[in-house]
C-alpha cells in the first residue's frame, strides 16, 4: 500500500531520517513508535510531501509520490491527523468537516458522510455549529479525526493522536481507529503510547534517531528486548 | 416590514442631516440624535432582538430598501458637489475593501501596499488614455488587469516568505511604488499625470450634470451611481465566492496552512487566486477614482491611504462582507466632519485601529458563520 524505500530527510545540516525503509500492509492497522526527537513526524511530514526528502523514493498504491505536492499527495486517498490535531480554530465544526471532503471537491453524498463522522462521534453532531477553536481537546480530537475520514481515505495516518488526552478518551480513540480499519481503511498510527498502540495494530516500525531499529508484527515487536526494555519497562 | 424601512429611513435622514448641517448647533442635534438612537439599541435588548429579528425575516426587503436610499442619497446632498464626491469616495472604497478583505480577512495574505495596486489602476488609466490614447471606459477596463498582472509578479517573492515577512514585502513595493512613481519621466514624476479624459457611456459625458426625477444633480452623481454599480457588484460576487466553498478553502489558508495542504488544498494556487481577485477590485477602485478626479500623482497613493484601506477592514470586520462596507461608509466620511484636524487625522486612524483591535477585534460587523442551504 504504501511504502518507503531508503528515504531519507535533512533540515538544512541535520540529517532527520536515514534511508529508512518500511512498507504498510493494505488492511492493517501499522504503527510507528519511537522516543520524542526521533523523526516521527518528520516522517509523516515527509509522506505527506511537507518536507521533501533528499534520497529514495516513497511509493503509495505502486505509484512514487515522492515528487509530488502536499494537495496531490492527499487527493489520491490519503487522510491525516496532524501531530497537534490542527483543526482549523475559527471554522465551526460543520465546516472543518466540509473542508475534509475538500480533496473530491464538492462530494454528492456529502450529508452521508458528514451523518456517518456524526453517529461515529455524537459529541460532534451537537457542537455542529460551534467554532473549534471553543472545544476541548478530546473534541478536537474527535474533530480532527472526523475530518480526515470525510476524504474517504484508503489510508489513515495518526500522528500522535493520544497526546494529551485523558486515558478514556485515549482508549475510546484506539477503539475507533480499531473500528475504522475494519470497515477497510489502513491505519498508520504514530505513537509513544507503545502498549495500548501494540494492543491494536497487526504490525508496526520502531524508530529511533532517524533509523528504523526493529520491525515486525505487533507480537514480535512486544516481544523484543528494545521495546520491552525502552517503552513497556517490563 | 414596514418597521425595517422605517428604521432604515430613520438612520438614512439621520445621516443626511449630519452631514448637511452647517451650524454648530443643527450638528449637535443630529450628532445627538444619532448617539441617542444607538444608545437606546445598545440599552434595549428587546428592541435590538426585535429589529435583528425583523431584519433577518424581510432581507430581500431591507436590501430593496437600503437600494432605494442609496439611489435617492445625490438627491439629499445635491445642494453639496463635496459631499457628493466623499460618498462617491466612501462607494470606491467599498470596492476596494471588499478586495482587501479577501486577501487579509478570508485568506490571510496580508497586503500593506493596497494604495499601490489602487495606484497601478489609477495611472494605467492616465496612460492608456493619455499616452495610448485609449477611450477611458476601455482604459477603465482593462486598468485592474494590470494591477492583477503586476501582483501577480510580486507574488513570488511572497510565497517564498511567511508570516509577517509577507507584509514586510508588501510595505516595500508600496514604497518603491511611490519612488518610481516620483521619478519616472514617463508617469509625469511628482507631477503625475493631469486631463485624464472623463468616461463617455453611449454618447453621455460624466462631466454633464444628470436629472434625477426632474432635479438637477451635480456632475459627480454620474461617478456616484458608476460606483454604487461597481460597489454593488463586487460586494455581491465577494459574497458568493466567500459563501462558496473556495471561501471556506480560502478560510483554511489563514487558520492553519499545514491542516490546508493536509486536506488537500494547494497554497500556491489558492492564495495566488484571493491575492488576485483582489488586486482586480482594489485596482478597479484606483482606475475609478482616476477617472473620476481627472488627475493621479504619487501622494494620491502614498503608504497614508494603505492604512485608511486597512482600517476600513479592521473596523468594519475582518472576514465579514456586510462589515467593509459599514467600514467605508464609516470611515471616509467622518474625518471629513474633523477637517480641523487637518495631518493629524492620520494620527485618529491610527488610534481608532488600536482602540477596535483592543475593545473590538472582530470589527463593528463581524463575520456571521455562513449559512447553508
Amino acid at each position: 500500500m504504501l511504502e518507503l524505500r531508503g528515504v531519507s530527510t535533512r533540515y538544512g545540516p541535520i540529517t532527520m531520517l536515514r534511508s529508512v525503509s518500511l512498507s504498510l500492509a493494505e488492511g492493517r492497522i501499522a504503527c510507528l513508535l519511537g522516543p520524542n526527537g526521533a523523526g516521527k513526524t518528520t516522517l509523516i511530514r515527509t509522506i505527506l510531501g511537507i518536507v521533501k526528502p533528499v534520497e529514495g523514493e516513497i511509493l503509495f498504491e505502486g505509484r512514487r509520490i515522492d515528487r509530488l505536492r502536499t494537495h496531490e499527495i492527499v487527493a489520491l486517498g490519503i487522510g491525516v491527523v496532524p501531530e497537534g490535531r490542527r483543526v482549523f480554530p475559527r471554522m465551526t465544526v460543520e465546516e472543518n468537516l466540509r473542508m475534509g471532503a475538500f480533496v473530491e471537491w464538492a462530494p454528492a453524498d456529502l450529508a452521508a458522510r458528514r451523518d456517518r463522522v456524526f453517529s461515529l462521534f455524537p459529541r460532534l453532531a451537537e457542537r455542529r455549529r460551534q467554532k473549534a477553536a471553543t472545544m476541548s481537546g478530546g473534541e478536537q480530537a474527535m474533530l480532527a479525526v472526523g475530518r480526515a475520514l470525510m476524504g474517504r481515505p484508503k489510508l489513515l495516518l495518526l500522528d500522535e493522536p493520544s497526546l494529551g488526552l485523558a486515558p478514556v478518551l485515549v482508549e475510546q480513540l484506539f477503539t475507533m481507529a480499531q473500528a475504522i480499519n475494519r470497515s477497510g481503511t489502513t491505519v498508520f498510527l504514530v505513537e509513544q503510547n507503545a502498549r495500548k498502540t501494540l494492543e491494536i495494530a497487526h504490525h508496526g516500525f520502531l524508530l529511533q534517531k532517524g533509523e528504523i531499529a526493529g520491525s515486525g508484527s505487533a507480537a514480535e515487536l512486544a516481544a523484543s528486548p528494545i521495546v520491552r526494555h525502552a517503552y513497556l519497562r517490563a | 416590514m414596514i418597521a425595517v424601512w422605517l428604521s432604515e429611513l430613520v438612520v438614512f435622514a439621520l445621516v443626511v442631516a449630519g452631514i448637511l448641517a452647517e451650524r454648530p448647533a443643527a450638528l449637535a442635534a443630529t450628532g445627538g440624535a444619532l448617539v441617542a438612537a444607538a444608545a437606546l439599541l445598545r440599552f434595549a435588548p428587546p428592541l435590538r432582538t426585535a429589529l435583528a429579528a425583523g431584519f433577518a425575516r424581510h432581507r430581500a426587503a431591507a436590501l430593496a430598501g437600503g437600494a432605494v436610499l442609496a439611489l435617492a442619497l445625490p438627491l439629499a446632498l445635491r445642494a453639496s458637489p463635496y459631499w457628493t464626491f466623499v460618498a462617491t469616495l466612501a462607494l470606491l472604497y467599498v470596492t476596494i475593501g471588499q478586495g482587501l478583505n479577501l486577501q487579509i480577512g478570508t485568506a490571510g495574505v496580508i497586503n500593506l501596499a493596497g494604495a499601490a495596486f489602487a495606484g497601478l489602476g489609477g495611472y494605467s488609466v492616465g496612460l492608456l488614455t493619455l499616452s495610448a490614447g485609449w477611450p477611458a471606459w476601455l482604459a477603465l477596463l482593462m486598468a485592474p488587469w494590470i494591477a492583477v498582472t503586476v501582483g501577480a509578479v510580486l507574488f513570488v517573492p511572497i510565497l517564498k516568505t511567511r508570516g509577517h515577512y509577507l507584509a514586510l514585502v508588501t510595505i516595500a513595493f508600496g514604497f518603491i511604488f511611490n519612488i518610481l512613481m516620483n521619478n519616472l519621466e514617463f508617469t509625469g514624476g511628482p507631477q503625475g499625470l493631469k486631463n485624464i479624459p472623463t468616461l463617455r457611456l453611449f454618447g453621455w459625458a460624466f462631466t454633464s450634470k444628470p436629472a434625477l426625477a426632474g432635479v438637477e444633480l451635480p456632475a459627480h452623481a454620474n461617478f456616484y451611481y458608476a460606483a454604487l454599480l461597481v460597489a454593488g457588484l463586487t460586494t455581491w460576487a465577494l459574497r458568493r465566492l466567500h459563501d462558496s466553498w473556495l471561501g471556506l478553502a480560502l478560510n483554511t489558508l489563514r487558520d492553519d496552512e499545514i491542516a490546508a495542504r493536509c486536506c488537500g488544498v494547494s497554497l500556491t494556487r489558492g492564495k495566488l487566486l484571493a491575492f488576485s481577485i483582489g488586486n482586480l477590485c482594489i485596482g478597479l477602485g484606483g482606475a475609478l477614482y482616476a477617472v473620476m478626479v481627472g488627475f493621479v500623482s504619487p501622494p494620491d497613493f502614498d503608504f497614508g491611504y494603505s492604512l485608511v484601506m486597512l482600517s476600513v477592514v479592521i473596523i468594519g470586520g475582518v472576514d465579514s462582507i456586510p462589515g467593509v462596507v459599514l467600514g467605508a461608509c464609516l470611515l471616509l466620511p467622518l474625518p471629513e466632519r474633523f477637517r480641523f484636524l487637518h495631518e493629524y487625522r492620520l494620527l485618529l486612524y491610527g488610534a481608532v485601529i488600536v482602540v477596535m483591535l483592543l475593545y473590538r477585534p472582530r470589527g463593528l460587523w463581524p463575520a456571521a458563520v455562513r449559512r447553508y442551504r
